[in-house]
C-alpha cells in the first residue's frame, strides 16, 4: 500500500494552495455578497492555463492524473465554493463530451477557447421534473433531415446563464427512457437557445445558475457528441466516478476551511479566563473533525486512484461523495457552534461555509438515491 | 546577463513552532513556505531577464524538502534550480550559509545576484550582505527599485523619510524589500516545467568543502537558548467616575509600573 502523493503531486498541491490563497480567498466573500459571477477574477484565474487540466498537453492541456485533479477541486473549494463551481464545471462536465467527440471544427470553435476560459461552458442534465432521474427527462431531440431540432427547459443549470457553449441531455424517444438518451452541443446565439429565470441560491452565490430555454433550436448532426444514437448514458459513466468524487473533493475543500477558522478561533477567543481551545468540549469537537475528514480525505483520494487506475470505482466514488459531504456538513456546523452567535454574522466567514455545503447534497446525487443505488448494489436484486 | 537568485525555503508562517527540551532546538509543524522577501527577488530576476535576456539560476541550501522552493522559482519562470544538500551544510548560521552559498554562486559565471533582505523565520537579515563580502561584491540591501544597464545598476532603497538612489558597477548584490514588485502567479506551463525539472544537487564535497567548514561546525554563532516572550498581564479595567478613574490610571502608572 502507498498513501503518498507523489513529489510532482505534492508539488502541485502547493501551487494550488498558494495560488488559490493569493487570487481566490481574498475575493471569497464578495463573491458570495454580491452574487455575481466575478468575470475579473475568471479572467485572472483561468489565464494561469488551469481549464485544460484534465486535457493533453498537445492541445494546451496538463494531462493530469485524476488524484491531481481532486487537488485542484480540493483546494478550488477551499477558497471559494462559488467560484469553483463555474471552474470545475468548464473544466470537466462542461467540456469532457466535446473533447470526446466533437469534431476538430467543434474543438477549435468550442473546447480550446473554454480551456483558455475564453468560453464559458455548461452541462445540462436537471429538468423541473427530473435531476438524479435522467431516464425522466423531457427535453426532445428530433431528427430532421441531418440536422437535430431540440425542445425542452432546462433547470438548476450551472454557468447556464452566461454560458457560451452547453452540453444538453436530449430524448430522441421518452418510452426508451434511459436508453435513449443523448448529448449535444449547442452554442449560444443559436436561434432559440435562450437563458431564463436565474435562482437566488442560499449558497455558491457566485456561480450563476438557472434555467435554460430551448426552443426549436436546430443544430447540426455533428453537435451529437457521441459516435451513435441513444448511447448518451453509457458516454455519462465515463465521468460519473469523476464526478462525483469531484464532488467529494469540493467537500474536503468547504471542510478544511471551516475547520481552520474553528481552529484559529478556538485557539485565540477567550472564554471564563481561558481560551476556548482548553476546555474538553471544544477539543472533542475537533477530534472528531480531524478524525472524520482524514477518513473522508483517504475515501476520496482512495477513490480518484482507482480511477486513475481504471479500476471499477462506482461504488468506492459514491461513498466517497455520501461520506465526505456528511463530514462536511457536520463540520461545517461544528464550527458554527464553535464561533458562536459570530457565526451567525454576515460579517465572518462561518455562515458562509455553512450555506454553501449544502449544495454538496444535491450536486453529484442526492444521498437518497445514492444510499439506494449502494444498498441496491450490496443486496443485490430480490 | 546571468542573474542567481537566492532562495530559502521556511516553515509556514501559519505553522506551529515549539521551544525543545534542551532549550535551543525548536519544534516546527512540517509546513514549508518561500520566504516572501525571496520571492520579489526571483520575480525582479525575471524582469531584468525579460529585458536583457540571460538566465535565472535560483539557488537553496536545505534538506530535500527545499526542492519546492526550487521548484516554484522554476514554476515563475527560472532556467534553472540548485539545491545546496548536505548533512554537514545543516544547522549552521548566517556566516557558514552565506560562505557555502558563495562557494556555489562562484562555480558560474553571473552579473547579478538576488535575495530576500531578511528570511521571515529567524529575522536576521544577514546571509545577502555576507555573500557580497565572500565575492568582494558591492552589496545593495533593501532595494524598492532596480535598473540595469551597460555593466552598472542603479537601484532606489527606502530610507528613512526618503528615497536614496545608488549606483553600483556590476556584478553586485542586491537585496529585495517589499514594495520592489508584485511577484507573479505561476502560470500551469511552468508548473509542468517545474514538476518535470530535474533538479541539480550539490555536496559540500562538490564544493571542495570540508564539513567542518559549513553548518554547525561552520557556524560563529551559537543558540545558547530559546526562550518565549513574557506573559503579558491580563487587562485591568477600572471602575468608577472617569475623573477618578483617569486619577486611578495615571496613578497606577506612575507609582506601579512606574513609566514616567
Amino acid at each position: 500500500m502507498d498513501f503518498a502523493l507523489t513529489e510532482e503531486q505534492e508539488f502541485f498541491k502547493k501551487i494550488i494552495t498558494d495560488t488559490v490563497d493569493r487570487l481566490i480567498v481574498p475575493k471569497a466573500r464578495e463573491i458570495d455578497e454580491k452574487e455575481e459571477f466575478p468575470r475579473e477574477l475568471w479572467r485572472e484565474f483561468t489565464g494561469l492555463g488551469y481549464l485544460g487540466l484534465r486535457y493533453p498537453e498537445e492541445i494546451g492541456g496538463m494531462n493530469a492524473d485524476p488524484v491531481t485533479a481532486m487537488i485542484f477541486y480540493e483546494q478550488l473549494a477551499r477558497g471559494s465554493v462559488g467560484f469553483a463551481q463555474s471552474v470545475i464545471m468548464n473544466a470537466l462536465m462542461g467540456t469532457y463530451f466535446i473533447y470526446r467527440f466533437g469534431t476538430e471544427e467543434i474543438k477549435k470553435r468550442c473546447l480550446y477557447p473554454a480551456m483558455r476560459g475564453e468560453k464559458i461552458a455548461t452541462m445540462c442534465f436537471t429538468e423541473d421534473q427530473s435531476g438524479s432521474d435522467l431516464a425522466a427527462t423531457r427535453t426532445r431531440a428530433e431528427k430532421d433531415g441531418s440536422d437535430w431540432v431540440l425542445n425542452g427547459t432546462k433547470m438548476w443549470i450551472t454557468n447556464g446563464p452566461i454560458a457560451d457553449i452547453a452540453t444538453v441531455l436530449a430524448t430522441t424517444d421518452m418510452a426508451k427512457g434511459a436508453k435513449g438518451l443523448n448529448f449535444f452541443l449547442v452554442e449560444k446565439g443559436t436561434p432559440g437557445f435562450s437563458p431564463g429565470q436565474v435562482l437566488d441560491k442560499l449558497g455558491c452565490r457566485g456561480t450563476v445558475t438557472g434555467e435554460l430555454v430551448f426552443d426549436n433550436v436546430r443544430i447540426p448532426a455533428e453537435n451529437l457528441l457521441g459516435t451513435e444514437v441513444n448511447k448518451g448514458v453509457e458516454y455519462l459513466s465515463e465521468i460519473l466516478d469523476e464526478v462525483r468524487t469531484m464532488t467529494g473533493a469540493m467537500a474536503l475543500g468547504i471542510a478544511q476551511a471551516a475547520y481552520d477558522e474553528g481552529l484559529d478561533y478556538a485557539r485565540k477567543r477567550v472564554a471564563f479566563g481561558k481560551t476556548i481551545g482548553s476546555y474538553q468540549l471544544i477539543r472533542a469537537k475537533f477530534a472528531d473533525m480531524a478524525t472524520e475528514m482524514e477518513a473522508s480525505r483517504l475515501m476520496v483520494y482512495y477513490a480518484a486512484w482507482r480511477i486513475k487506475e481504471k479500476l471499477s470505482c462506482r461504488k468506492e466514488a459514491a461513498m466517497a461523495k455520501m461520506f465526505a459531504t456528511e463530514t462536511c456538513l457536520k463540520v461545517v456546523d461544528e464550527v458554527t457552534r464553535i464561533w458562536g452567535a459570530n457565526a451567525f454574522a454576515h460579517e465572518y466567514n462561518p455562515q458562509r461555509y455553512f450555506r454553501d455545503a449544502r449544495f454538496l447534497l444535491y450536486g453529484g446525487g442526492t444521498h437518497e438515491i445514492i444510499k439506494d443505488f449502494l444498498g441496491r448494489m450490496i443486496i443485490g436484486k430480490h | 546577463m546571468n542573474i542567481v537568485v537566492l532562495v530559502k525555503q521556511i516553515p509556514d508562517p501559519e505553522a506551529l513552532v515549539a521551544i525543545g527540551g534542551d532549550g535551543v532546538s525548536l519544534a516546527i509543524e512540517p509546513k514549508f513556505a518561500m520566504n516572501v522577501f525571496d520571492e520579489f527577488a526571483i520575480e525582479e530576476a525575471l524582469r531584468i531577464k525579460a529585458r536583457h535576456t540571460g538566465k535565472v539560476r535560483v539557488i537553496a541550501l536545505g534538506s530535500g524538502k527545499a526542492i519546492e522552493v526550487l521548484r516554484t522559482g522554476i514554476a515563475m519562470g527560472a532556467d534553472e534550480a540548485l539545491l545546496l544538500e548536505d548533512e554537514a551544510f545543516l544547522d549552521g548560521d548566517g556566516y557558514a550559509t552565506a560562505f557555502v552559498l558563495s562557494r556555489a554562486i562562484a562555480q558560474e559565471p553571473f552579473d547579478i545576484i538576488l535575495c530576500g533582505r531578511q528570511a521571515i523565520d529567524d529575522d536576521r537579515g544577514e546571509v545577502g550582505q555576507m555573500v557580497a563580502q565572500f565575492l568582494g561584491l558591492p552589496h545593495v540591501g533593501g532595494i524598492v527599485k532596480l535598473d540595469v544597464t551597460d555593466g552598472r545598476a542603479v537601484a532606489e532603497v527606502a530610507v528613512e523619510g526618503g528615497q536614496e538612489t545608488v549606483e553600483v558597477p556590476l556584478p553586485a548584490l542586491f537585496t529585495a524589500q517589499k514594495g520592489l514588485n508584485e511577484p507573479r502567479v505561476p502560470l500551469i506551463t511552468g508548473v509542468m516545467k517545474a514538476m518535470k525539472a530535474q533538479i541539480a544537487r550539490l555536496t559540500a564535497a562538490d564544493l571542495g568543502l570540508a564539513p567542518a567548514q559549513a553548518g554547525r561546525s561552520g557556524a560563529k554563532v551559537k543558540v545558547v537558548q530559546y526562550s518565549l516572550p513574557k506573559k503579558k498581564p491580563a487587562v485591568q479595567i477600572i471602575s468608577g467616575e472617569p475623573r477618578e478613574a483617569a486619577m486611578e490610571a495615571v496613578r497606577i502608572l506612575m507609582d506601579v509600573e512606574k513609566v514616567f
